[in-house]
């Protein structure tokens, strides 16, 4: 197996992390490792995947390039950079995805995020491996617009959960900021 | 910015550790309700619950679902019925009950609290026939839930009260002797009954409480045991002062999540919000035990000698870091011991580990009584006043709520099996010594003093 680094640098808008993640499943590549976040009115997110010895990184380096330079995203190999613009039209949810690491995990539930027109503004993945199968958990930051019927939102996210064999969780940021701010 | 830390915490206490809110409980005041018709008050009633609380189970589910975490109990508690329908008979009363229950069941909500009578320091006619409807009253009906608060520290105990109560109790038993006496799980004996607590069976409005009002039960003994359990196992040399502030630091966090809710639940009603009552309320379930944290403290059981130092211990941690979470805290606000309700507690009382002595001794630092206590049938009313009696005196002196909700399960000696369901859970029965003994001062009645304020030893 292979490591690949690489950052992925524009301006911030819905799908971005499902286009990617989309080409990534298809040419079977594992993400290890991504981080998001959001400066200002940029957009980046950096990814370690792993890929077979045979796979051809050039390949998935032009394919994902062709792709995301007509939104103006700019992306580069092992290298850092800084990101892009949140939307912050509506409320904050944390979404928490649960489950054994396999591929095509972080590209399905994004899909869906996608698909509903709600923004990642973070997120995180983290593998537990102190516990038995080890637990991969994916944090996703949200931002639902208010036009957005978050009981379907919920219900679609829960149908996916299901296909992928996740425990997702769809709850109110303000949550987790209650508990733990004094 | 959240971390990953907190949000995987956060996760923790709700997919291992039974983080939930108890119960969301709609105060409602019924003092405009009042007529001197039966029928007239009934539809008063009907129509102001209704009125209030016809949204109160949508909008906690929502509530619950938005914020992720579940609402298990949605309540009503009313004013004190002995007061707003004290011109009612007993057989009034009665059709009052069952009016409330059915205004319960049409609203889905769990329980309904405040067929209740304050009689510390004597008793009107509505308190008279309310204490004699009750039997009847709980037999009849699935929601309704009594209170009968005795004794005061301000006014000392009403021995007359405590006396009828042995006998109501008894009788509410062999009335629901087919459920194993279930209709006593509905009704406790209180010293001090706080006027805003949103548990089941005390809960009721008091007089100085708003029209409407949203008070918040929390939970989470399992968060608190699991808390814990992950600190010991990260520094196995912790001691109790280090353990107690764990303890205070998990409590700050269950608080804040019962206030949340409550406060989003208010909100959306149009209704103010009262208190959070930071208590921790087991379930018959594993991993949702307040007699499990004993275990975790380093107890082989509750009940072992040592049993109370711990329950103090927690019983003041947990009113610590809630009481910083939260501005409003009333109600109980403490750990709940019942003993059907918490699987560990029960088996501890059918192994002979925990037995009625010490329940009591634990009682006079925890912040309920005397709770879901299975006792043999044959036990006389006067012995079941002597044992109220004995928990109002501790509730007296020391200033603080106690109540006694015994369950005298009918046919059935101690050692047996008594089932009640659900949440109310099952118990083996509890052994009572000395049965007959207590008769000669129960029929003394009057009313014992209010104790001295000061040379407190």
């Amino acid at each position: 197996m292979k490591k690949i680094v690489f950052f992925v640098l524009g301006p911030d808008g819905p799908g971005i992390i499902a286009t990617i993640s989309g080409v990534l499943f298809d040419r079977g590549c594992n993400l290890e490792d991504v981080t998001q976040t959001i400066l200002q009115r940029e957009f980046i997110s950096i990814f370690i995947v792993s890929m077979d010895d045979s796979g051809d990184e050039n390949e998935l380096f032009e394919v994902l390039r062709l792709k995301l330079e007509p939104r103006g995203l700019f992306i580069h190999m092992k290298t850092i950079g800084a990101g892009e613009p949140a939307r912050q039209s509506g409320e904050a949810f944390v979404i928490t995805a649960v489950g054994p690491d396999r591929p095509g995990l972080v590209s399905g539930i994004t899909e869906v995020i996608a698909r509903h027109d709600v923004n990642i503004v973070n997120l995180k993945a983290v593998t537990r491996v102190e516990r038995k199968p080890p637990e991969y958990i994916t944090i996703y930051e949200v931002d639902i617009p208010a036009s957005i019927d978050y009981n379907r939102f919920r219900a679609a996210l829960q149908a996916k959960a299901r296909e992928l064999d996740l425990d997702v969780n769809l709850q109110h940021r303000e949550i987790f900021e209650k508990i733990y701010q004094v | 910015m959240l971390t990953e830390r907190e949000i995987i915490a956060t996760l923790d206490m709700l997919r291992n550790e039974n983080l939930d809110v108890r119960t969301v409980t709609l105060g409602v005041s019924l003092f405009d309700c009042s007529s001197d018709d039966t029928g007239r008050f009934i539809s008063n009633v009907r129509n102001k619950i209704t009125r209030l609380a016809g949204n109160l189970v949508d909008t906690c589910d929502e509530v619950g679902l938005k914020y992720g975490i579940p609402v298990v109990n949605k309540r009503i508690s009313i004013s004190p019925v002995a007061a707003v329908a004290a011109g009612f008979s007993a057989e009034e009363m009665v059709q009052v009950a069952v009016a409330l229950d059915e205004i319960g069941a049409g609203l889905k909500i769990d329980f309904i609290g405040g067929f209740s009578a304050l009689v510390e320091k004597g008793f009107t006619k509505g308190d008279r026939a309310l204490i004699e409807a009750i039997p009847a009253a709980l037999s009849k009906t699935g929601r309704v839930c009594s209170s009968v608060n005795v004794a005061s520290t301000n006014a000392g105990i009403n021995m007359d009260a405590v006396a009828l109560m042995g006998r109501a109790i008894k009788h509410t038993a062999e009335m629901t002797a087919d459920r194993d006496g279930i209709g006593c799980a509905k009704l406790v004996v209180f010293a001090n009954i706080p006027q805003d607590v949103p548990f089941m069976a005390g809960a009721y409005l008091g007089i100085g409480e708003p029209d409407v009002v949203i008070n918040v039960g929390v939970s989470g003994p399992g968060v608190v045991k699991m808390a814990i359990d992950r600190a010991r196992r990260k520094n196995p040399s912790l001691d109790l002062g280090r353990l107690s502030e764990i303890i205070k630091r998990t409590a700050f966090k269950v608080t804040r999540v019962g206030e949340l809710i409550g406060r989003k639940v208010a909100d959306r009603l149009g209704v103010p919000f009262g208190v959070v009552d930071l208590s921790l309320a087991p379930t018959p379930k594993v991993g949702d035990s307040v007699g499990e944290i004993f275990q975790s403290l380093g107890l082989k059981s509750i009940g072992c000698p040592g049993s109370t130092a711990a329950l103090a211990m927690l019983n003041d941690a947990v009113k610590k870091g809630g009481i910083f979470a939260s501005s409003h805290v009333g109600g109980l606000s403490g750990a709940f011991i019942p003993v059907s309700e918490d699987l560990n507690i029960a088996e501890a009382a059918a192994s002979g580990r925990l037995t009625m002595e010490k329940l009591e001794a634990m009682t006079s630092v925890c912040s309920v009584g005397l709770d879901m206590v299975a006792i043999p049938g044959a036990t006389s009313a006067e012995t079941i006043s002597g044992i109220i009696a004995d928990e109002m005196a501790i509730g007296v002196i020391n200033n603080k709520a106690t109540a006694a909700r015994l369950i005298p399960v009918p046919g059935k000696k101690a050692g047996e099996r008594a089932s009640f369901g659900g949440l109310l859970g099952e118990a083996t029965i509890i052994n009572i010594p000395e049965d007959g003994g207590s008769a000669g001062f129960i029929s003394l009645g009057g009313r014992i003093p209010a104790p001295v304020h000061s040379f407190k030893n």
